[in-house]
């Protein structure tokens, strides 16, 4: 099934065109796919092929900016240790080779995946888009700090 | 981006009902702090830092602003 209406792609590419302009790295955690099968948890990962055909369509909509690479944690168990990334799929957006610090842990499609693209485009510039007082206010964390918001795509 | 401190995770909640479990989450955007203080609703900017400082433990120690307009979401 085609995920992605040819539409889609297009307008994609077109915004990318005029709003990314520093390189996306783009790290998608996977297990292998077992399609629609539901399996007991923690077994397979009935979105991952889902989520891999939302990151491939990033990538090219903007293939001279974004890179993606393709982590499957069933063989890569320490990358995933290293990285700290322990449910799939998840897709991290980074600007660097440091791990991505902006992550979508589950598909992110409805009102989720304008959030995806919004991040992708906010790495790319370099553009926050916070006032300076969040700026101002942020620095004080001097630990890591985790912010986990739980979204739904409706 | 605005800290290197800072990582943030959007997680599809329905996907992963035993996390949703986990941190009682009944309405969405749910934010949790370390996973250890939440918040619930979609809140303005200085509301939504001030939230995330005092979950991750930082002292706030100016005045709160006066920030009366905070929606909450719950669906």
């Amino acid at each position: 099934m085609a995920l992605i209406p040819d539409e889609t792609r297009q307008q994609l590419k077109e915004r990318f065109q005029t709003r990314l302009s520093g390189p996306v790295r783009l790290t998608l955690y996977t297990k292998p796919g077992s399609s629609r099968l539901v399996l007991p948890s923690g077994l397979g990962c009935p979105t991952c092929d889902d989520a891999r055909q939302i990151a491939e369509l990033i990538r090219d909509s903007a293939p001279d900016k974004v890179t993606l690479e393709i982590v499957d944690i069933s063989q890569d168990g320490a990358r995933a240790e290293i990285d700290e990334v322990f449910e799939v799929p998840t897709m991290a957006i980074a600007a660097d080779t440091n791990p991505g610090r902006i992550r979508f842990q589950g598909l992110p499609t409805g009102s989720e995946f304008p959030a995806l693209i919004d991040a992708v485009e906010r790495v790319s510039s370099g553009d926050h888009g916070l006032k300076p007082e969040t700026v101002t206010a942020l620095a004080k964390l001097t630990e890591p700090t985790e912010v986990m918001v739980f979204a739904t795509p409706t | 981006m605005a800290s290197a401190q800072v990582r943030a995770l959007c997680v599809e909640a329905n996907e992963f009902p035993e996390l949703s479990n986990h941190f009682r989450v009944r309405g969405v955007p749910h934010t949790v702090i370390n996973r250890r203080a939440a918040f619930v609703g979609a809140l303005p900017e200085p509301d939504f830092v001030a939230a995330t400082l005092e979950g991750a433990g930082v002292n706030v120690d100016e005045e709160p602003g006066p920030h009366q307009d905070v929606p909450t979401s719950s669906r």
